[in-house]
């Protein structure tokens, strides 16, 4: 009896010791999520962005976070492995009250689930399925929590094929142009298809049967071959850039004579030194008003930014660190609107984001460019610029160096506003 | 009395076919069993949301691991293609809940009805096949499976993937991890007591003769098609009720979730779990399971740290969870080929007949 | 329907270029198989490792390119001779399904470990012909890709003579073909699978630095070890010939079924699954392939 009683207590005990323990603690910073690839088939191009999200927190941080409050993000690695991200993010739910976010499977896949958990999902996908936020466009769902800073895939591409229709102008060009769609069979270069054959068919384009080429590296003669004979004039690339340097290269060498047309993801500077000249004259879109080696007055701030993981001030930022700090930076001004207007929630993220119009956050003049979120229409960004790379074959050395030295050049050949067309929206 | 509820009799002293084929042997075994059911049940009061997910996995996970083993351990079969069955089991318990209307309860014994049927084609073909011929059969046949269903729009929405409702039971919403795993539970526990039985039936004995010596079991007069086939069958349905329970789980499936590394994933667990072990494979399960978790807390416990700075961690922690996957396999078969059921028997027989080597 | 014939022509002749890299690594394949009785799932992993070693050398110690590459033989060499005497030693005699485990758990360690110490994105090598491209049959190949092919020619007729005259050679083939009978007759079974193993290694170090040359290196060279089993099968997993042969009428089959598919189908990936499908018919029809021993019992 009484040792009964003992172990009555003692389970009392133990059952009271564990309830204090797991009394949540109340946190006072704001807790967000962050979604990246660092090694799977995105990771060089998710690697600059990642790093430039994380060290754009680490900068808020050491300014005092928002409104007081400092950002506890966790940082996962999910290689974009959809699966993986779903458990993550059924980790966080309930916990975060932002999310910035990275692919376009994962992103499509997690719709549902922010909308009904009320979350901002800030992606580094610009799928053009993502800027509806009413519903009842050809985009099918309704997304009014899913931001992005950025052109969308389809109108990026809208605008090269703009770019492209000019330029066959320019060049005085006779007949129909040949247009073809190269990518892999994946919603990422999916994206933008349907909507750039549609515009490239309205703009006198003679469309071509897309070419399939995948993700990853290889060796892609048999495509080169096929681009070859179609004989077209030009040519979307619409995979990221680690494949995108095996089919220039590939081409280079069986002769083809076309002009490419890359996408945001698909060509940058890391691109172009491992491409080396097989990336010459490749014509791609930036999201930012100014390139790492630009001068305008936000660089100032970028440049304190990327000292948070290179104190040392010598690495060279790709555009997509620029556009991954801009982002951040637009969800943390949100975020300062949402403290201020009954706190830092995720539905008042969002109206933080439609409070402003034609907006750059502060600190970041002639970066990032002016944006606009409204409740019905998230295209925030209708403006890109193009550029043109040069690249010359050369020894191994730093990007910053081969800037310097002028092997690799990126010159701003054009900027292109976009119509913000009802019937574009959404796809 | 009490003394020999956990003994057994130092030989064989059956008297009937039904005390032979027991498959508790003693009366704390089964205690055991029923305690551990019992203890589960309690579970989701004292774990959080993240053991409570990682049990859950266990649970879909254990049960095509479980079918492999039928496949693989029971009737001496290679399968390196199991991811895609799995797969298939999940995509078609989508289609049947979304596009068909089917309530979740009865999609999800549907589905692996659906992938024994799949199963079935692809073992009747396989069944003729021996050994290495059968590996890479099976390997070519999950490429072309992946394919299928990267390609399959109308099935498995093509690339982007589809969306899986979420359970429900007679109009009520099993909302939330903390009623699924119950669902899964009653699973796990109706599966394996299913498999514990087949084994002790003629067909059960039957594939086993198969794995053992086959021209003898053919002399036998055991079919060996039927029974091959039947083996490939089984697999399918235990890895489509695993794939379904794991689509309305997640509540989106994607086709680049099933690929080569996630067949291996199966076979690691049934090999480190042991071959031809029921309770081996939930054990390779678990193993595998929390594997990388492990991995993921030393990572963080290590972050910061002199060791972290000297193989960078942080960054490679993902690749090293995989060489640790691939090491884990390597070392397994290199020292202990039967799996960890075997290791087990020796602990429990070193303890039971101490000081006495076993 | 017009047939667009200088197109498919010239699918053919870079289907038999890159044919040829296929021969060579199913060539290493069938060696491991024929003198060690296993299934060598790893065999893309070791392309991967020489390719990676081979641009390391090259990048960090500015070695020439032919003494990199020489190191590098003899580094993969080395490699193969230590994992057959620590790894599969102690698997000798196991059934079928532990030996392949152990080699997809091998390959499975040695991608991580790979993508660990050099990364994820693709590298390429720094210019090694002083020519890039050069005109064969008229198309434009590059140099390194003719260099391949003549080297291929090269290994087989190497192996084709070591197998037939030299001592090593006939050792393996005996043992091959019974175990117990050559050794009773003095050959050493062990510094058979050893050197076996080394050998394979080697010859794939040196199809992977080809690759790695032509599309840089990268984690997803290794897939070309998934791409050897059609070619084996269709061969015969005991035949050096069939291997070869495999190779190139994989290699042409590729872009003959993108041709189908660019032109006629429009399918999409018809390139990359096309040789899976024909691995499954060569599996039902006539599993020995064409120049292997009709040793597989069917039920």
């Amino acid at each position: 009896m009484y040792v009964k009683r003992m172990r009555a207590g003692g389970v009392l005990a133990v059952g009271a010791l564990l309830s204090l323990a797991t009394t949540v603690v109340v946190a006072q910073g704001i807790s967000i999520g962050h979604l990246a690839d660092f090694s799977g088939p995105t990771a060089d191009v998710g690697g600059p962005y990642g790093q430039g999200v994380a060290d754009a927190i680490a900068y808020i941080n050491k300014q005092g976070g928002v409104a007081g409050r400092k950002l506890e993000h966790e940082t996962v690695d999910y290689s974009y492995q959809v699966p993986r991200a779903i458990s993550t993010y059924k980790n966080w739910s309930g916990r975060v009250v932002a999310i910035q976010g990275w692919g376009t499977a994962d992103t499509e896949a997690l719709v549902g689930f922010v909308t009904k958990d009320k979350i901002p999902y800030f992606s580094a996908s610009y799928a053009a399925t993502l800027t509806d936020p009413a519903g009842g466009s050809k985009a099918d769902k309704a997304t009014p929590y899913n931001f992005f800073y950025g052109p969308s895939y389809s109108d990026a591409a809208r605008g090269l094929v703009q770019w492209a229709a000019d330029d066959w102008k320019r060049k005085g060009g006779q007949g129909k142009p040949k247009y073809v769609h190269m990518g892999a069979n994946h919603p990422y270069p999916n994206s933008p298809k349907a909507a750039a054959e549609e515009y490239a068919r309205e703009l006198g384009f003679e469309v071509l049967p897309p070419i399939q080429f995948a993700l990853t590296p290889g060796d892609y003669t048999a495509q080169c071959l096929t681009l070859r004979q179609s004989g077209a004039q030009y040519a979307y690339l619409g995979n990221t850039a680690g494949s995108n340097i095996s089919i220039l290269k590939a081409c280079q060498t069986v002769g083809v004579q076309v002009q490419f047309l890359g996408n945001v993801w698909g060509m940058d500077e890391n691109a172009m030194k491992a491409a080396g000249s097989a990336a010459n004259n490749v014509v791609y879109p930036v999201r930012t008003s100014a390139i790492w080696t630009g001068k305008a007055p936000g660089m100032a701030l970028m440049r304190e930014i990327s000292k948070m993981s290179d104190p040392s001030g010598t690495a060279y930022r790709a555009s997509h660190y620029l556009a991954a700090v801009c982002a951040t930076l637009y969800m943390k001004e949100a975020m300062e609107w949402a403290a201020a207007n009954g706190g830092v929630t995720g539905e008042n993220i969002r109206k933080g984001m439609y409070a402003r119009q034609n907006w750059t956050p502060k600190g970041t003049e002639g970066v990032c460019k002016p944006s606009t979120w409204t409740a019905q229409d998230h295209r925030s960004l209708l403006q890109l610029d193009l550029y043109r790379a040069e690249v010359k074959d050369a020894p191994d050395a730093p990007i910053a160096e081969l800037v310097a030295k002028g092997t690799i050049q990126m010159t701003r050949i054009a900027t292109i506003d976009l119509p913000r067309k009802k019937e574009w929206l959404g796809w | 009395m009490a003394s020999t509820i956990a003994l057994r009799p130092c030989g064989d002293f059956k008297t009937s076919y039904g005390s032979d084929q027991i498959v508790f042997p003693t009366r704390l075994s089964l205690a055991f069993c029923i305690f551990g059911i019992v203890a589960l049940c309690f579970a989701p009061l004292v774990l959080g949301k993240y053991g409570l997910s990682l049990l859950v996995q266990i649970g879909y996970l254990g049960i095509a691991a479980l079918g492999l083993n039928i496949l693989v351990g029971f009737t001496g079969q290679i399968s390196i293609g199991h991811a895609v069955f799995f797969g298939f089991g999940a995509f078609a318990s989508a289609y049947f809940s979304n596009k068909l209307n089917v309530p979740v309860f009865f999609a999800i014994p549907l589905a692996g009805l659906a992938t024994t049927a799949v199963g079935l084609v692809f073992g009747i073909p396989a069944a003729r096949l021996k050994g290495l011929y059968l590996a890479i059969a099976t390997l070519a046949a999950q490429f072309i499976l992946q394919d299928f269903f990267a390609r399959a729009g109308w099935f498995t929405g093509g690339v982007a993937g589809t969306a899986a409702k979420s359970f429900s039971i007679f109009g009520h919403d099993v909302a939330g991890d903390y009623q699924y795993f119950y669902v899964v539970l009653v699973y796990v526990v109706l599966m394996y007591l299913a498999a514990t039985n087949l084994m002790r039936t003629r067909d059960g004995r039957s594939l086993v003769a198969v794995r053992d010596h086959y021209l003898s079991a053919e002399m036998m007069g055991i079919n060996l098609m039927k029974y091959r086939t039947m083996s490939f069958g089984l697999a399918a349905f235990y890895a489509g009720i695993g794939g379904a329970l794991y689509a309305h789980y997640l509540g989106f499936v994607s086709v680049e979730g099933f690929d080569i590394l996630f067949s291996i994933q199966f076979l690691a667990m049934i090999i480190i779990g042991g071959l031809g072990s029921i309770m081996g494979t939930l054990m390779g399960t678990t193993f595998m399971v929390l594997l990388p978790e492990v991995m993921g807390g030393l990572a963080k416990m290590l972050s910061g740290s002199a060791i972290d700075r000297m193989l960078s961690l942080s960054e490679g922690i993902v690749f090293l969870r995989e060489m640790t996957i691939g090491a884990v396999i390597v070392l397994f078969l290199v020292f202990e080929p039967d799996g960890l059921a075997h290791r087990w028997r020796q602990i429990r027989a070193y303890w039971k007949l101490y000081p006495f080597s076993h | 329907m017009t047939m667009d014939w200088t197109l498919l022509f010239q699918l053919l002749v870079s289907g038999l270029i890159v044919g040829a890299l296929y021969g060579v690594v199913a060539m290493c394949f069938v060696l491991v198989y024929k003198a060690s009785q296993v299934v060598n799932f790893a065999q893309g992993e070791f392309m991967l490792i020489g390719a990676w070693a081979c641009w390391w050398l090259l990048l960090k110690f500015q070695l020439p390119f032919f003494a990199a590459f020489l190191t590098t033989l003899a580094f993969m060499m080395a490699f193969g001779l230590i994992l057959q005497v620590v790894v599969l030693k102690p698997l000798i005699g196991e059934p079928v399904i532990s030996v392949i485990m152990v080699t997809i758990g091998l390959s499975i360690f040695f991608q991580a470990l790979m993508k660990w110490l050099f990364g994820v994105s693709a590298q390429p090598f720094p210019p090694i012909f002083a020519q890039p491209s050069m005109n064969v049959l008229g198309l434009q190949v590059k140099t390194v890709y003719a260099m391949s092919t003549l080297i291929s020619i090269g290994i087989m007729i190497s192996f084709a003579w070591f197998f037939k005259f030299s001592r090593m050679g006939l050792a393996m083939r005996a043992t091959a073909f019974n175990q117990q009978v050559a050794q009773s007759l003095g050959i050493s079974v062990r510094q058979v699978f050893a050197l076996s193993w080394g050998i394979s290694a080697m010859v794939s170090a040196l199809a992977g630095v080809v690759v790695g040359v032509v599309n840089g290196v990268s984690p997803a060279l290794s897939f070309f070890g998934i791409k050897v089993f059609p070619a084996v099968i269709l061969g015969g997993l005991d035949s050096i010939v069939g291997a070869v042969v495999g190779g190139l009428v994989i290699g042409v089959l590729e872009n003959l079924a993108h041709y189908a598919d660019s032109q006629l189908l429009r399918w999409g990936n018809l390139y990359e699954i096309a040789p899976f499908y024909v691995l499954i018919l060569i599996l039902m029809i006539r599993p020995y392939g064409l120049f292997g021993t009709r040793d597989i019992e069917r039920v």
